[in-house]
């Protein structure tokens, strides 16, 4: 027996679904959507636990994470309930969940509070910056006020905190998912079919390329390369090959190794890629070319953009080692570039962009049991 | 019963209609077998006997030959029984000495695969025509003199409504209403879907229309103690507190509305916990509370309705859907939403009906955050008390069945129309019907809406079954419609098809005034004897009544003894039809027939045709003739193989067309 929360509904509607208790169940959005199959039932049941604030459902569930937001049920919908918007405001509601420190709550609810807190941490980046040139004058003067030694346990503390939180979430979306998991005898072969099964959807996003494929569809003709499923795996990729590119960097130390470097070479193509993706995921979401594009939050604004911005800045940098530039003009870009770099890689867990190791769990939930049940 | 004279120069017409029959019932053969019956003078087969072409050949026959009786083998009598009935009155015979018999629904149509049993069918039942004409009857109408003036039961909106147009059309009107009160269930409604008028707004507008209308007399307090009379001449007696009166009226129209379906005790807590009320008890509090929803001196806070409270009960004695309460419970909610700030309200439903615009309501609703929950029959909600609220548990339909619960301050129970309780009453008064429902019945649903089986009496309005103030205005004013256009002349005219008595035989046992489901039947004292005698304007020609007579003494008009049998004899005796190699009556054999006659059009286009082919425009013109029914009647030869497409013509546009296979045709 579970409690009905009417007051539940008002809650998700400030992560940004706006219209969804006009739903009135019809069910087109289930039939629609080209994710749903027999084991998996959405988005409508999931606008049925929002709507009877039956939360538990929402966070035990994998079907949220299933969805790639195309918006096709919400342009079958005939009550305007926004379906596909709303299962995009459960991950961010769900993602506030999982992590433990509330910061995620705070910036997907209140945009103020977002915007002073990503200028507080791009203000502290820049000192904790100036700190890596321990004989600049400002650093000096740093020095003066707070000692090297806290400035440098403090950055640990923050990098270890961002770590724990992540690690936390998913363990705590792991117990949740569990919970709902049909007993029976998860197999070891199971465990690594399903993780096979993972990475191919993520190498290959299959799933997604099935969305929105009716014939009214917008995408219909369009070739592969502009479609939202590759704009989406080239910023995933690229994203994720910058980071590894900037940690193979790190570990080897020299930044301005030269340009046939294994991790240089990848640092290029990731960049590449993620400037492309951001290019035309921001250029969609201006146009509003679909429904689906047609609302964009605050945040998703700041970080696609944070993401443009990174790229660019990246070849800058790039180009300016190998060529040469303006000594100050390349200082100014090199920061902008490493706090906006650290920014995203700080905030990763307590984003949207946290869906990146959230979705993977999920999926693997799901690869597990569809094999199961076959 | 004394012999009639039977007919002896019987007129039998056959029709093709256009290939419908004719393609299947070998209507040459059954015409030449027809011309050798006793009585018949001609016997044709015609094209369409309907036409206007036919009917004037029709009656020429019938001057020409002196005809006394038609029979016409074609479509069924529901659709022209009254054009050749018409047909035999303007050549001067009695319409009544005019049979129909149906070889189109019931011979080709049926039986298109075995066209000779088709045609075998045709015959007899032909010939069973042909011997119920021959005894035939000619008949008069049974006129009736008529009232003008009306009695309408119930002044609710239908009454009402109707009781002022059937004043401006120029009846008399006696507008009777049981309650001190005007208006009926309406008055009580403050806020109405889907306009949002007011109730009372709507009643006192059409108050003041009734006071003005100087020929409208109302009884408010006074009830219907009796009916006599019949048709034209109705006499009700009203009781108004001491004072009797008799009412004479032609014509009666019922518009007694309707009851809310009150609750058993404990169900769904009704009467045990008092807050448990049911819809019209809310509406009652919504209109009474102004700022705060207070019940019981405490704010409410949360609502649970639960729907078709007594309706659609698969087990029960209320089978149907009330239609309005869904829409009730809706708007209402939409009133305490605007009305009282922060209410939430819970709907637990087994399915939303808010047909046609009143979708707009509940679409409304579910954005303002009303939570639906829906309930299967076999699993209605639970309510029980917690604390001084109430908790409902409910196993909802759309979340997988999930067993829910909700903490709510108010249940309203969303309650059903249901028959009113004296409408057994009136029903015995009137003896009008019922249906199953326990509302009062129409003839038909869709095609007779508002009439009743009797005579003069008619329904509008919620008496008949649930309905809005829109649908039930318009029943009602559509009943005063027909009620105008019979009082509107001093004489009806009824159709003498009624039980007759054979006075002599008669002994008055009283059996068939038993059956007789009209009460058309009285004792009546006559050369010195009791005998029944038959009120011809309530009698409804069912024939219940004449089986039953020990002593024979009933015969039904048109119906009479020797014309059943006739017809009984008639499609008894042997058909014997010639079944000629490629001729249709091999069942499965070749399409096209021997085409013995060709209607006029055809050999007037065969006759085109000599020569050169022709297109349809060219055809219509040299004619004179709609292309419409030139391409008709070509497609028609096509069929029989006469005509065939040869090449397009010269504007490259239309085909023209070229005799194929016209020998066997006799011109
Ligand atoms: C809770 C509720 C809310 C509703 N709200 C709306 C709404 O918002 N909009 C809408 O369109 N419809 C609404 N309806 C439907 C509406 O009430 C009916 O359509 C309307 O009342 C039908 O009118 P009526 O004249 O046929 O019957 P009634 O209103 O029932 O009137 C019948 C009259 O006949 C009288 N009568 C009965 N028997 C006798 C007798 N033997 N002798 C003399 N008089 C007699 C009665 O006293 C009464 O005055 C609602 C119904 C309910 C139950
Ligand atoms: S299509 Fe819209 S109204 Fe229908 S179930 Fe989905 S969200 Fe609800
Ligand atoms: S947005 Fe697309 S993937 Fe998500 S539920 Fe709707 S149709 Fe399915
Ligand atoms: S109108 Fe709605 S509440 Fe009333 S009986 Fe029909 S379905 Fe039930
Ligand atoms: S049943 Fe026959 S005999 Fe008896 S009363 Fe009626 S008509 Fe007369
Ligand atoms: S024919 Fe029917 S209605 Fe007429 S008197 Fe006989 S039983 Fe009554």
């Amino acid at each position: 027996m579970s409690r009905i929360d009417p007051e539940f509904a008002s809650e998700i509607k400030k992560y940004g679904a706006k219209d969804f208790s006009a739903c009135f169940n019809c069910g087109n959005c289930t039939a629609v959507c080209g994710l749903t199959d027999k084991s998996v039932n959405f988005p409508r049941i999931f606008l049925r636990s929002g709507i009877l604030g039956l939360k538990d459902d929402i966070l035990q569930s994998r079907e949220i994470w299933l969805c790639y937001a195309c918006g096709e049920c919400s342009e079958t919908c005939p009550r305007q309930a926004g379906p596909g918007d709303y299962m995009a405001a459960l991950r961010r509601y769900a993602i506030a969940s999982y992590e433990p420190t509330g910061l995620t709550k705070l910036i997907f609810k209140s945009n103020p509070v977002f915007i002073l807190f990503t200028i507080f941490l791009s203000v502290m980046l820049g000192f904790f910056l100036f700190t890596l040139k321990p004989d600049h004058e400002v650093s000096r003067w740093l020095f003066t006020v707070i000692p090297y030694a806290v400035i440098h346990n403090m950055g640990l503390v923050i990098f270890s905190i961002t770590g724990i939180s992540m690690a936390w979430g998913l363990i705590t979306m792991y117990l949740k998912l569990s919970k709902t998991v049909v007993k029976s005898e998860p197999g070891k072969s199971n465990f690594v079919n399903a993780w096979r099964e993972v990475v191919k959807e993520l190498g290959t996003m299959n799933r997604y390329q099935t969305c929105d494929k009716e014939d009214d569809s917008y995408w219909k003709n369009k070739p592969a390369a502009i479609q939202p499923w590759f704009v989406h795996w080239s910023i995933m990729w690229g994203f994720l090959g910058l980071l590894l590119a900037t940690v193979l960097d790190f570990i080897l130390k020299d930044p301005a190794t030269a340009i046939w470097w294994p991790s240089r070479i990848l640092g290029t193509v990731a960049g590449l890629l993620l400037v492309y993706g951001t290019s035309l995921s921001i250029t969609y979401r201006f146009k509003k070319v679909t429904k689906t594009y047609r609302e964009t939050r605050l945040a998703d604004w700041m970080f696609l953009l944070f993401l443009w911005v990174a790229g660019i800045t990246g070849f800058w940098l790039e180009i300016s080692v190998a060529f040469g530039a303006n000594y100050l003009l390349n200082h100014i870009v090199l920061l902008i570039h490493t706090i906006i770099s650290m920014e995203l890689v700080l905030l990763f867990g307590f984003s949207k962009f946290a869906h990146a190791i959230y979705r993977p769990l999920a999926l693997f939930f799901y690869f597990r049991e569809s094999q199961q049940k076959n | 019963m004394e012999e009639k004279q039977k007919k002896e120069r019987i007129g039998v017409y056959i029709c093709h209609c256009g290939g419908n029959i004719s393609d299947y019932v070998d209507v040459a053969q059954i015409r030449d077998l027809a011309k050798n019956e006793e009585g018949v003078i001609i016997s044709k087969n015609v094209m369409f006997a309907c036409a206007d072409s036919n009917q004037k050949e029709m009656i020429r026959d019938i001057e020409d030959e002196k005809l006394d009786a038609i029979v016409v083998a074609s479509c069924s009598p529901k659709l022209h029984l009254h054009t050749f009935r018409n047909v035999a009155l303007r050549g001067g015979i009695n319409p009544y000495n005019y049979t129909q018999v149906n070889i189109r629904e019931q011979c080709s149509w049926a039986h298109s695969d075995t066209p000779g049993e088709a045609s075998i069918k045709a015959a007899g039942l032909i010939r069973a025509g042909i011997k119920k004409v021959s005894f035939s009857e000619a008949l008069e109408n049974i006129e009736v003199s008529s009232t003008r003036a009306v009695v309408i039961i119930g002044a609710g909106v239908s009454g009402m409504r109707a009781a002022i147009d059937l004043a401006k059309m120029g009846n008399q009107v006696y507008l009777i209403e049981k309650e001190k009160a005007i208006g009926g269930n309406v008055a009580k409604w403050k806020e109405l879907f889907i306009t949002g008028q007011k109730g009372n707004t709507i009643i006192e507008a059409l108050s003041k229309q009734i006071r003005e209308l100087t020929n409208i007399t109302l009884f408010t307090g006074a009830t219907i103690e009796k009916v006599t009379g019949s048709i034209g001449n109705f006499i009700a007696e009203v009781n108004i507190g001491d004072e009797k009166l008799n009412l004479k009226s032609g014509a009666i129209l019922v518009t007694t509305g309707f009851d809310s379906y009150l609750p058993t005790e404990g169900e769904f807590g009704y009467k045990n916990n008092p807050a448990v009320i049911t819809l019209p008890e809310f509406k009652g509090l919504i209109d009474n509370s102004h700022e705060t929803l207070l019940y019981n001196n405490r704010k409410v806070n949360s609502i649970a309705y639960i729907y078709c409270v007594g309706m659609r009960q698969t087990k029960g004695e209320n089978k149907y859907c009330s239609r309005v309460c869904c829409t009730t419970a809706i708007q209402s909610s939409l009133t305490v939403h605007e009305k009282f700030k922060d209410i939430q309200a819970y709907h637990l439903y087994r399915d939303i009906r808010t047909y046609g615009k009143q979708e707009i309501l509940y679409e409304r609703s579910s954005k303002n955050g009303d939570i639906y929950l829906k309930f299967d029959e076999k699993a209605p909600p639970v309510v029980e008390p917690i604390g001084n609220k109430l908790l409902v548990k409910v196993k909802d339909e759309l979340t997988k069945r999930r067993e829910l619960e909700l903490e709510t301050d108010l249940v309203v129970l969303v309650t059903g129309l249901v028959p009113r309780s004296d409408s057994k009453q009136i029903s015995a008064l009137l003896k009008i019907p019922v249906g199953n429902d326990g509302f009062f019945n129409e003839i038909h649903p869709k095609l007779r809406p508002v009439e009743t089986v009797i005579n003069g009496v008619f329904i509008g309005g919620s008496c008949q079954g649930p309905k809005n103030i829109s649908e039930s205005v318009q029943s009602s004013l559509s009943a005063a419609v027909k009620i105008n256009a019979l009082t509107k002349n001093p004489t009806i005219f009824l159709e003498p098809i009624v039980a007759r008595i054979n006075f002599d035989a008669c002994v008055w046992c009283g059996k068939c005034a038993e059956v007789c489901e009209y009460d058309a039947i009285h004792p009546l004292e006559m050369y010195g004897k009791t005998v029944a005698s038959v009120n011809e304007a309530v009698c409804k020609g069912c024939g219940m009544c004449a089986p039953v007579c020990p002593a024979d003494a009933i015969d039904m008009a048109q119906y009479s003894n020797n014309e059943i049998e006739g017809m009984i004899d008639g499609f008894m005796e042997k058909v014997e039809l010639v079944a000629e190699a490629g001729d249709k009556l091999q069942d499965g054999g070749e399409e096209g027939i021997a085409m013995k006659d060709m209607p006029l059009i055809w050999r007037q286009l065969a006759g085109c045709l000599q020569g050169d082919s022709k297109s349809i425009p060219d055809l219509a013109k040299e004619l004179g003739l709609d292309s419409e029914l030139v391409t008709y009647n070509l497609m028609t030869m096509n069929k029989y193989s006469l005509v065939e497409a040869d090449k397009l013509d010269d504007s490259d546009e239309y085909f023209s067309y070229k005799l194929k296979n016209i020998p066997h045709v006799q011109n």
